[in-house]
């Protein structure tokens, strides 16, 4: 396997599934665990509650995995769990009985992912049909023993 | 056929009551009123209809479409037939007291645009107007319908245009307002009347005879007293509010008032009036905005200063009886201030000087009652939270009289504003401070409300919410320095100590509980609250705070310090300063120290007390607000007071100049102290990111000035958080963008002071290289490509580009050399990332910014070659930037403005570039001069143009018509193309056709169909272009036939279509060039124009105004002079046209 964090057959998520963060050191984009759901944070507000209190954080995070909005707010000094997540993109070779093939940059190759039954999924098929070049792109993230990954297209590069 | 199409439905509409119409009836009617509006010379129909009909609805049509016609048609009705339907109109109102409010009004409104429009040619004769008006006047009744007060009104709007009618209107008024005053008991009915009247004297009053000829106003005053009629609905208050926007006017009435103003009787009369109609509030309102517009009066109507001073003695007289006799209202508040603050004003200072000195000392100690008791009423209804806040408008007002008379002290009696300002001093500090010392948050019952409202991070805070009413408090603080810096020293070391003994109370009950919540926070609120508002006061009142230029120490602290200067025992106060850790009453020979510095030291201690907090684990317990307080505080003190430059002074204080002069200890001691503190402050608040700002602007502050900065550099300190930063460890790392931005600007200007050279080498080596050198080591690892998405490198990398926009924003003139050198390595590398990241946004974004910085800040630097360098890379940038955006794939139909971030960046990257076509600083690479031998200029290879143009190109395409609806990236779009064609109207013509034509399209939708000012944009970027296909002499190029598209355009937009009149010049301009070019084209336009017209007369008109319009410039030629002339006929042109081609 190139990479172990990336084995999806055990999905254990292992000590380091987060880590902490200072509340305020957050960024939009980034990455946060709401409710208990890894997130990626689309919105960041501060606000406070009378003239000499202490900010506190209010965040609305969109569920990786689900696409579920969440939100939550925290003392800005608080720490936060940030999930791990992982990226990588793969050049997909060859599609096997709804199987795909995908070599990482380091040519490593992997045939362990079923093409997703969703619109991505489709695109998909329709550009490999097609003899399109394109990069499919893996974003993976493991939390409370549960674990997915999400499929993207981009461009070759 | 309208009489015939008419009548059937004026009889079905009169049968059948609204509900029984159907739509369809409806639709019909509506449709044959319509078109009966746009038919010809419709006025004998309408006449009769009015005459004959009973029905509202028809009246109102009939109204309507006399109105239209009669401006339609103007130039082709006789005079005669223009005033006999005005005539007809009034007469038809006056007889008929029982029409509805709006079809009275609708007429009414007719005569009014009758009027206007014969303003514009002076075809209305005012005298028979006043005359006819005058009559009906003579014979008014006590019980006037509020008819008559229409007619008064139009009356008064025609005679606008004459001042001797106004002044008549104005007799007349006084006159009805004189009977009215005299009568005891008004009735609902009279009161009414009376009203009116008073508001119609206001509106004398606040007419500006300087634009008494601009029409706009003329008609924005006359619809809305005609408004006013319907009893002010809220489409009358609209009209109201626009009308008052325009009008904030002074009077200054000519010579021909004198003997009306000047009259006594006037003035006493008002004051009679509004004792009489005090308690009802809008009547309040007119007659106090009388008064004030009375107090405004200045101007050619004033003989001698004998006049002015007995007039301004007589109106302080009766405004001093006024306000002592009664206990104001609310509603009097803002009246009551306006008056003062127009009188403070507007009459010099020699006219208040001359005044009977009793009057003047009464004048003031009113001011100075009024001022406080209208601070404490403010107060008041902050706490109440009212909506209203009119005490607090008339405070503002009142405080701001005080800085304009402050300002001007020497002219009056030496110290005769002391007193006064201490007790406006006084008041404003025990309105803010807690009970029992002040009456902060109390109700009228005394009751402390205190209550924990949310607040968000778009809230001002109150230095600057309340920056007016602290600059005037610190100017009165200034005053009464005496007084006020020991108040203010004595109140802050008070409150401080009581704080401390706060703190540690808590921090002994917490090891007794450990449990947070059980912390009463309200008596430390309370103290935050006051130490608050004293050190917002201490900082208005110790310094100024102007933009750009070096603030001095005011005047009167220097005085203030030096007169003390022999009592002060220096040593005592050095020690007070410089033991912030001690309460200052503990240091023996506390009550010989100089004030100015006591009260810095005040605050040093509380912000000793807040650092010993940080450190024994209570910040949780503190206030970040006033911790942004103390840095703002010290910021503003710093720029002023330290290292205090002798030379900018005539006088300088001694213990100032021992305490922060050049090369003292007090100074390196205070140097050394701020900069702990930011350091303290940096690792403690991190989590709140507006403290952590304010934090490093101090430091800013702190290096910005190269001999503050020589200091610096000598702290241990300074290169411990260097190093910090560089290494990228905690807490420095936690810090929000912009204060991680910012602190690198800070570290970088630092950098570039006085150190020798092996200081200097080691500190970049600190700073800048362990950027670069990460930077290299993290793009440079062979599996770059695969970890670039981890978070911990796109961290490593968003950090390494905050840094860079920190380093350009750092640029100086005399660091432009090296800094630029440094960041142009970076930026090829740059691009280098646009390839990696082209999958998230806001990576990409931040790229394009540290270019958009690196232009923004470096570009007016730059001679030929290092600018040609940067073009290069921006050009590179701008390839990389299209390619990726080929592939990518935008969300349309839900984007957000902001996912477009990035070609906004891109136009604002080319609109930086561009601007050194205007502001360009540069001496042939004079600052570059040791290192750069220079290539010569004709190895030129990119050019300022290229890169635009090619930016251009990448742009145009993505901006498609709907992104274009987002305001920030339309106005940058369209200020960017009209930029181009103004400054490279040569390079216009050798753009690909694709793109040549895509621009082309984008000016003529600009011009068509966007606001009036992104048209304005458009159409001024016309010129240029015309007369560039003038140069260049080539008949066919596409440039040529799209200006000859363009004079249509422009020439429809004229002539044809109804068009903002602010448009008009930049329009024209671009008609004329646009004519020079192509006469033929214009006289076609003009000849297809005219054959198009049946009508003999219109078509003889036509002609006529066409040849007058071209008259003073044939053949047209581009000479300044002929457009000049040419602008003015077609202001004229337009006026008589304008409607004229309208007609169906």
């Amino acid at each position: 396997m190139a990479d172990p964090d990336l084995d999806f057959q055990t999905g254990e998520s292992g000590a380091s599934a987060t880590y902490p963060m200072q509340c305020s050191a957050l960024r939009k984009n980034g990455y946060v665990v709401l409710k208990g759901r890894p997130c990626k944070i689309v919105e960041m507000s501060t606000s406070k509650t009378g003239k000499h209190g202490h900010a506190k954080v209010n965040l609305v995070g969109i569920d990786i995995f689900t696409n579920k909005k969440y939100e939550d707010m925290c003392p800005s000094t608080h720490n936060m769990d940030v999930p791990s997540i992982k990226r990588i993109d793969y050049q997909l070779v060859n599609i096997n009985e709804n199987y795909m093939s995908l070599m990482s940059d380091n040519g490593d190759i992997r045939e362990d992912l079923r093409v997703p039954d969703n619109e991505v999924g489709k695109e998909i098929e329709s550009k490999f049909e097609a003899g399109e070049e394109f990069m499919v792109s893996l974003v993976s993230g493991s939390y409370l023993n549960e674990f997915s990954y999400i499929l993207y297209l981009s461009a070759p590069t | 056929f309208y009489h015939r199409a008419l009548n059937p439905l004026i009889l079905s509409l009169k049968k059948a009551p609204p509900s029984m119409v159907s739509t369809e009836q409806r639709q019909h009617a509506e449709h044959v009123f319509l078109s009966f509006r746009k038919s010809k010379s419709p006025f004998a129909i309408c006449k009769h209809i009015l005459e004959t009909s009973k029905v509202d609805y028809v009246l109102f049509q009939a109204a309507t479409a006399i109105m239209e016609a009669v401006v339609r048609e103007w130039i082709l009705l006789e005079k005669t037939s223009i005033e006999s339907l005005r005539a007809f109109l009034l007469t038809y109102v006056l007889q008929r007291p029982n029409l509805q409010k709006y079809v009275r009004e609708q007429i009414l409104l007719a005569v009014a645009v009758i009027v206007k429009r014969g303003s514009l040619d002076k075809s209305i004769n005012c005298k028979s107007i006043l005359l006819e008006v005058g009559q009906l006047i003579s014979s008014l009744s006590p019980t006037v319908p509020p008819v008559l007060y229409a007619l008064l009104t139009y009356s008064l709007y025609c005679s606008l245009t004459h001042e001797d009618g106004l002044r008549q209107i104005f007799m007349m008024t006084m006159e009805v307002l004189q009977e009215f005053s005299r009568r005891e008991n008004l009735n609902a009915q009279m009161s009414s009347v009376f009203q009116r009247y008073l508001a119609l004297a206001n509106h004398v009053l606040s007419w500006n005879f300087l634009v008494v000829l601009l029409p706009l106003l003329l008609f924005l005053l006359l619809f809305m007293l005609l408004l006013a009629l319907t009893g002010g609905d809220s489409l009358g208050r609209h009209y109201i509010a626009m009308f008052e926007a325009t009008q904030n006017v002074t009077l200054k009435p000519t010579e021909s008032w004198r003997e009306a103003l000047l009259d006594t009787r006037v003035m006493d009369l008002f004051f009679t009036v509004h004792r009489k109609i005090r308690e009802d509030s809008d009547m309040a309102q007119d007659s106090l905005q009388c008064l004030a517009q009375l107090a405004s009066m200045h101007g050619p109507v004033f003989p001698d200063e004998n006049a002015q001073i007995s007039y301004l003695a007589h109106l302080m007289e009766g405004l001093l009886s006024m306000i002592n006799g009664i206990e104001i209202e609310d509603s009097e508040a803002v009246g009551i201030s306006n008056i003062i603050s127009n009188l403070i004003t507007m009459f010099p200072r020699s006219i208040l000087t001359a005044l009977p000195s009793d009057l003047f000392t009464s004048f003031i100690n009113c001011l100075t009652l009024l001022t406080c008791s209208f601070g404490r009423s403010a107060a008041l209804e902050e706490v109440l939270d009212k909506d209203d806040m009119v005490y607090m408008e008339a405070y503002d007002k009142l405080l701001e009289s005080w800085l304009t008379l402050v300002q001007d002290e020497e002219h009056f009696p030496r110290g005769c504003f002391v007193q006064p300002a201490i007790q406006v001093f006084n008041s404003y500090i025990q309105c803010h401070l807690a009970a029992p010392d002040g009456t902060r948050n109390l109700s009228v019952n005394g009751i402390s409300s205190h209550d924990e409202e949310e607040i968000n991070e778009l809230q001002e805070d109150d230095r600057e919410l309340f920056s007016d009413q602290l600059s005037s408090i610190g100017m009165l603080g200034r005053v009464a320095a005496d007084h006020c810096i020991p108040l203010l020293t004595s109140l802050l070391e008070d409150r401080v100590t009581r704080l401390h003994g706060q703190l540690q109370r808590t921090q002994q009950h917490l090891m007794a509980s450990s449990d947070l919540g059980s912390v009463d926070r309200k008596v430390l609120d309370d103290l935050y609250e006051d130490i608050h508002w004293l050190i917002l006061v201490s900082g208005y009142l110790l310094a100024d705070d102007p933009q750009g230029e070096t603030p001095l120490i005011p005047s009167e602290v220097m005085e203030f310090s030096i007169k003390h200067s022999t009592e002060v025992d220096i040593n005592t106060t050095l020690q007070i300063l410089g033991s912030p850790g001690e309460k200052a009453s503990s240091i023996p020979g506390c009550n010989r120290t100089d004030s100015v510095i006591r009260l810095l030291s005040a605050v040093l201690r509380t912000s000793e007390v807040e650092s010993r907090a940080t450190r024994a684990n209570l910040t949780e317990l503190l206030s970040p607000q006033m911790g942004k307080d103390i840095v703002w505080f010290l910021r503003r003190w710093a720029k002023t007071y330290l290292l205090v430059d002798e030379k900018l002074y005539g006088q300088i204080s001694i213990p100032l100049s021992t305490a922060f002069g050049a090369d003292t200890e007090g100074a390196q001691w205070i140097v050394g102290y701020l900069l702990e503190k930011v350091i303290n402050n940096l690792t403690v608040w991190s989590s709140e990111a507006e403290l952590a700002y304010d934090t490093v602007e101090l430091l800013v502050t702190l290096v910005e000035k190269r001999e503050r900065a020589n200091i610096v550099v000598q702290c241990e300190s300074w290169w411990n958080l260097a190093k910090q930063f560089a290494s990228r460890s905690p807490p420095l790392h936690l810090l929000s963008s912009s204060v991680q931005r910012t602190l690198m600007k800070a570290l970088v200007l630092g950098g570039f002071a006085q150190m020798d050279s092996d200081a200097k080498q080691q500190y970049w080596a600190e700073v800048l290289h362990p950027l670069q050198q990460r930077f290299l080591n993290l793009i440079n690892q062979e599996n770059f490509a695969q970890i670039s998405q981890e978070e911990a490198v796109k961290q490593e990398i968003v950090a390494t580009l905050e840094a860079l926009c920190g380093i350009a924003e750092a640029t100086q003139i005399d660091n432009v050399a090296s800094l630029f050198s440094f960041l142009m390595d970076f930026l090829s590398s740059c691009i280098g990332l646009m390839e990696v990241y082209s999958n998230t946004p806001e990576t990409i974004n931040l790229i394009i910014e540290v270019f958009v910085e690196v232009a923004h800040k470096q570009i007016c630097y730059l001679g030929e070659t290092k600018s040609m360098k940067l073009y290069e890379a921006c050009l590179t940038l701008l390839q990389v930037y299209s390619k990726n955006n080929q592939s990518r794939k935008r969300s349309d139909a839900t984007a957000e403005e902001d996912q477009y971030q990035d070609l906004l960046l891109i136009m604002e990257l080319l609109t930086n570039l561009l601007s050194k076509e205007f502001i360009d600083f540069s001496d042939t690479d004079d600052v570059f001069r040791n290192q750069d031998q220079g290539t010569p200029a004709s190895n030129r290879t990119v050019s300022a143009a290229d890169v635009v143009l090619y930016g251009v190109n990448i742009v145009l395409p993505l901006m498609s018509q709907d992104l274009l609806k987002f305001p920030s990236l339309c106005n940058q779009y369209y200020k960017l193309i009209t930029f181009i064609c103004e400054i490279f109207p040569e390079k216009i013509p050798q753009l690909p056709e694709d793109l040549f034509k895509s621009l082309m399209f984008s000016l003529e939708l600009g011009m068509t169909s966007m606001s009036s000012e992104i048209s304005q944009l458009c159409l001024e970027a016309l010129s240029p272009l015309a007369e560039q296909c003038a140069k260049n002499q080539e008949k066919d190029s596409p440039l040529f036939i799209a200006t000859r598209h363009f004079l249509k355009l422009v020439f429809d937009m004229l002539v044809l279509q109804k068009h903002n009149t602010e448009m008009t010049v930049a329009a024209g301009e671009a008609l004329y060039t646009l004519v020079c070019l192509h006469q033929a084209e214009y006289s076609e336009l003009v000849e297809t124009l005219l054959s198009s017209q049946r009508d003999a007369i219109i078509y003889q008109r036509l002609a006529d105004a066409f040849n007058k319009l071209t008259a003073s410039s044939t053949p047209p030629t581009m000479d300044r002079k002929q457009k000049v002339a040419f602008l003015k006929s077609l202001e004229e042109f337009v006026a008589n046209v304008g409607g004229l081609l309208c007609v169906k």
